[in-house]
């Protein structure tokens, strides 16, 4: 006979839970801020992912249609465009639309260029496979404009980006020059700035004679794209989905970096929980003990605390993914949807809501909740009830749980030297919990050990806080845990991204001899539209003020289908160990064209020094030999540096993109600038930028990118630092009593505000020394671990002690600074009349 | 013996406008201990705060061997409770975390004073000799009492304040610790004010009180 356990537990959390909730209500406010906090922070960049991806990802649908297979040339040059007569001719065909995809600049109505994707089309075709890059002529405009090959229609994004209406004209950048296209109408497609035009215009205009970069295929019913094999050489088979996986894969390891991030608020939101609940339990101690005595089993007890924490933590969520899906909506309007990662240009999608998504948050802030509430059920569980009436039951450090912290730092230092899953640092992931969960773990034993060498003491106020410390270490260790993590978490990043800045900035001096570097495209995407003639190099090396110059060509390469390109480096490389950040001496050339490929080429192809690889330069792949590999910031997914003698040799390709200048001494950078943009003709097509300019530059994208990191880390500290502000007022709250008596006593009011500062010094102190040796112990699995499992690259470890004393100083001041505050409540009239309190 | 060690003259303590008690006026001698009954909520603990400095009283003044209390500052208030005060609580506020000896040294430490044998003293005399080095928790309500009572007493303070000292105890005990009470306090020579219900532990005292919400008078 009796309620059942869950009813029973309903009727406690209604008599008992909710007054006292009442009573404390900025306390619960506390906890449930901190669950929400984490909550909107992982649901707000999960769904900022999402829907910049979703976004992307359609506008690469929509511009590449969706046919049931695709012939894409290995040559963005393009390739012979007769096979398409020959697909014709198959019966497994029904349809063979060709296509033209050119990635150029566009100049807009106000100057500045502004990278367009054209897309050359059979507009009699296209509608079959491709729908949503049908032209529409504008009102009025010539019925048939879509065959005019000096016709061109824009997307949404174009219009808006270029200022160009129907009726205008378009300059599209081909060399140094431009071509001018008349505006005749738009196209549906969605994303970054797009427009279509006729494929034989595009051919024409843009070098693509007799060529073509794709084949959009429909099959016949139950035909299978493998009967279309063999294929020429250079043209490969693409599934469907390729090229959004390949969209997918570019950014999949910065979303992933994001996401951890975000969760890493989540976990400090538990902790912060945990806080909370383990000094309420404390003060409601002898409630609980009363609870006991009366026939409240243990199990009950535990079951009261864990459901006030799963009340807790639904609350919490349900706010959190509130407020996260707002923080989504102002994010990807104010910071375009990779929250300045630049994975996603061009993008600013709209909010793409998900209600699994949103549960899956929900419960995991529920989760995390539950996970903070554990050890104090726990205590709640197997408290004495018949001392703890008294007043006088402590909790029994019995040391059984001693090994655990180790254990868990063992385990996530092995952990870290575990490969990458799935392309992922998820070990490392799991080693960096482990490591902050074991630190944490550790702080018991800390604590124990500092007072063990604290000794004796005659001073009152000294006794006083020391044997409040031994016999009441549980309070003592969760305001040092608290301030451990927090800490742990703010050095942890501050090392990663301290280390990564110095590494790009000495990169950038070693990848930056020159003076002036001009370039016509910002991107090896649209290097083969953009790109300097021979005679304008020629004439910018007999400048007045010019004392050298170096060419250097970059083109994208596919080497697969489902991966990013990588980059090709053509430069000279006469001194390769002086002119590349080489990890090690270049092996001797051999018979083959030799290459030197970064950091992140040598991991995802698996290639090492004496490898070997074909490189589809010319209109047959052609094999190059690793002769080194070199450390490059710039591009994630590979780069092959190639001699441009060489290159130039192999692959026929005299286009150059990029110069750099060393000018005579004395001479006036402006100037020769002047006179660069003078040669030019156009000059919105070129781009300029002194080495220091560009160093600046780039450590500002450095900056930028890692903007959330910052933000992230700001949350962190506070969320931690709140939960220190809830462990000490709770503490002080359940020490009033013992204030009352120390003041009938004559301690005076100032006395007891030193007692809990000085408490409150000392163990935010620990905890910072503790975070701090954490913190750095996690930052070396970030900086030689999840780094170079992620973005493919290593750096050396920084360690800024500045910054870092910097940021402990502040957490003691504010751990100080808290406890004296909640002193100052302490030593007031009511702690007087808290003796008459009968517990 | 000379003039009385505390005097009280008109003391009235009131909370926004509502009287507590009003006209309280005694005189409490060295080594003497003098009970005040009354029914609960008549102001018997807001008495005895207002005679350890703890609560500013409406009116009337307070005087410890010749020194008023009146005027003085909290911090100033402090240091003088601390010398010339000891107290005796109903809920023992023995500290759980200090051993029975560094409870009963607690007010010896406050002055700069530590005394060990002082302490050995107190705890002989309270009957808890041999105790100093365990924990309150090991503790039985009585001895907790006692423990509380060395405290009160060790620094050797001119008044004692026990609020219900025996509100927590059997009756035995109650009897018991009322009989230690009575003895120390009087071996000390210090003046006692004792607030209590119960007519056993008033029984104890020189002089009976009652307190009403109009004065004090004789029980």
């Amino acid at each position: 006979m009796g309620t059942a356990p869950g009813i029973r537990t309903a009727a406690l959390l209604r008599t008992l839970t909710l007054p006292e909730w009442r009573a404390h209500p900025l306390r619960q406010a506390l906890a449930l801020l901190a669950v929400a906090l984490g909550v909107a922070l992982a649901f707000s960049v999960h769904l900022i992912n999402q829907s910049a991806l979703a976004e992307f990802s359609a506008a690469v649908r929509a511009a590449n249609g969706e046919p049931d297979a695709a012939l894409v040339c290995a040559q963005r040059d393009g390739c012979d465009d007769a096979l398409v007569d020959a697909l014709a001719a198959e019966p497994a065909v029904t349809l063979a639309s060709p296509v033209v995809e050119i990635d150029s600049y566009a100049v807009g109505r106000d100057g500045p260029r502004v990278p367009l994707k054209l897309i050359g089309i059979d507009a009699l075709q296209v509608a079959a496979v491709a729908p949503a890059l049908l032209p529409h002529p504008a009102d009025g405009a010539d019925r048939t404009a879509f065959i005019d090959p000096d016709a061109v229609f824009l997307n949404a994004s174009a219009q808006q980006r270029l200022g160009v209406a129907p009726g205008g004209t378009l300059r599209v950048q081909h060399g140094l020059a431009t071509v001018s296209l008349r505006v005749a109408g738009h196209v549906a497609a969605g994303g970054a700035a797009l427009a279509v035009m006729d494929i034989a215009g595009a051919q024409t205009h843009f070098g693509f004679d007799g060529r073509l970069t794709r084949i959009d295929l429909r099959l016949a019913e139950g035909a299978r794209a493998d009967a279309l094999r063999p294929l020429p050489p250079d043209w490969t088979l693409a599934e469907a989905d390729d090229a959004a996986q390949r969209v997918a894969n570019v950014s999949r390891a910065y979303r992933v970096n994001l996401t951890v991030l975000a969760l890493v608020a989540l976990f400090v939101g538990a902790f912060l929980v945990f806080s909370v609940l383990a000094l309420s339990v404390a003060q409601r101690t002898p409630g609980l003990a009363l609870l006991g005595v009366l026939g409240l089993s243990a199990a009950e007890r535990g079951r009261l605390v864990i459901a006030e924490c799963a009340l807790l933590g639904i609350v919490g969520s349900a706010v959190g993914v509130a407020a996260g899906t707002l923080l989504a909506k102002a994010a990807l309007r104010w910071l375009a949807g990779d929250l300045g990662g630049g994975y996603f240009p061009g993008v600013a999608p709209a909010l793409a809501f998900s209600w699994p998504g949103a549960l899956v948050f929900a419960a995991l802030g529920t989760m995390a909740a539950l996970v903070g509430g554990w050890l104090p059920a726990q205590r709640a569980a197997s408290l004495a009830p018949a001392q703890a009436l008294k007043g006088l039951g402590g909790t029994q450090h019995t040391g059984k749980a001693a090994w655990r912290g180790p254990a868990l730092l063992v385990a996530g230092a092995l952990l870290a030297l575990a490969p990458p899953i799935a392309g992922l640092p998820l070990a490392a992931y799991a080693s960096v919990a482990l490591l902050l969960v074991g630190g944490i773990a550790c702080v018991p034993a800390l604590v124990a050990a500092l007072l063990a060498r604290a000794g004796t003491t005659t001073s009152p106020l000294a006794l006083l806080a020391l044997q409040r410390a031994r016999h009441e270490r549980d309070a003592a260790t969760v305001a040092v845990a608290g301030v451990a993590a927090s800490l742990a978490l703010a050095v942890a990043l501050t090392v990663m991204v301290a280390s990564f800045r110095d590494g790009v900035s000495r990169w950038l001096d070693q990848v930056l001899p020159a003076d002036l570097y001009v370039r016509t495209a910002a991107s090896s995407v649209a290097s083969d539209q953009a790109f300097l003639p021979p005679e304008f190099i020629g004439a910018v090396s007999a400048l007045p003020g010019v004392a050298r110059v170096e060419a250097s060509r970059n083109r994208a390469l596919v080497l697969d289908p489902t991966r990013p390109a990588v980059t090709l480096f053509a430069r000279p490389l006469a001194d390769p160990a002086r002119s590349l950040p080489l990890l090690g001496p270049p092996l001797a050339p051999t018979a083959l064209p030799g290459v030197y490929i970064s950091e992140a080429m040598a991991t995802l192809y698996d290639l090492r020094p004496g490898s070997t690889l074909a490189l589809p330069l010319a209109a047959a792949p052609v094999t190059v030999q690793v002769l080194g590999i070199w450390r490059d910031y710039a591009r994630q997914f590979g780069t092959v540096a190639i001699d441009d003698q060489r290159y130039r040799q192999l692959s026929g390709d005299t286009r150059v993109n990029d110069l750099a200048l060393w000018l005579a001494p004395g001479a006036p950078i402006d100037e020769v600038q002047r006179a660069l943009r003078t040669l030019a003709g156009e000059p919105s097509l070129l781009e300029f930028v002194a080495t220091t300019q560009l160093r600046v530059l780039s450590l500002a994208i450095f900056d930028r990118s890692f903007a959330v990191t910052y933000y992230l880390q700001a949350v962190a500290i506070a969320i931690g630092l709140a939960g220190i502000a809830a462990s000490f007022s709770a503490q002080v709250l359940a020490r009033r009593r013992e204030f009352g008596l120390l003041v009938h006593l004559g301690l005076t009011r100032a006395q007891i505000i030193g007692v809990v500062a000085g408490e409150g010094a000392a163990w935010t102190a620990a905890g910072a020394l503790a975070g701090l040796a954490l913190g750095l112990t996690v930052a070396v699995v970030l900086v030689h671990v999840v780094n170079p499992q992620s973005f493919h690259w290593t750096m050396e470890l920084l360690l800024p002690w500045g910054r870092l004393a910097t940021l402990a100083a502040a957490v003691l001041l504010a751990g100080s600074a808290t406890a004296a505050i909640s002193a100052r409540a302490a030593a007031s009239h009511d702690a007087v009349a808290a003796v008459k309190e009968d517990w | 013996m000379s003039g009385p060690l505390l005097r009280v003259e008109h003391l009235a303590k009131h909370y926004g406008g509502v009287p507590v008690f009003e006209k309280v006026s005694l005189e409490v001698a060295r080594g003497e201990l003098v009970a005040i009954l009354g029914e609960s909520g008549v102001g018997k603990s807001t008495l005895l705060n207002a005679l350890a400095g703890l609560d500013v009283p409406s009116a009337g003044r307070v005087e410890l061997g010749g020194r008023a209390l009146h005027g003085l500052d909290d911090t100033t208030l402090a240091h003088w409770r601390r010398a010339h005060v000891g107290f005796v609580f109903q809920a023992f506020h023995v500290l759980p975390h200090l051993t029975v000896a560094q409870n009963i040294a607690l007010p010896l430490l406050l002055l700069g004073r530590p005394d060990h044998e002082r302490v050995g003293e107190m705890l002989a005399a309270v009957g808890l000799a041999g105790f100093d080095a365990r924990l309150p928790r090991t503790l039985s309500g009585g001895q907790l009492q006692r423990v509380a009572i060395a405290r009160a007493l060790v620094h050797r303070p001119p008044l004692v304040l026990a609020d219900e000292p025996t509100g927590n105890l059997d009756p035995d005990t109650a009897e018991r610790v009322m009989d230690l009470l009575a003895t120390q306090v009087r071996a000390e020579g210090a003046a006692c004010v004792l607030v209590t219900h119960s007519l056993h532990a008033a029984a104890h005292a020189d002089r009976v009180l009652r307190l009403a919400a109009h004065g004090i008078e004789d029980a």
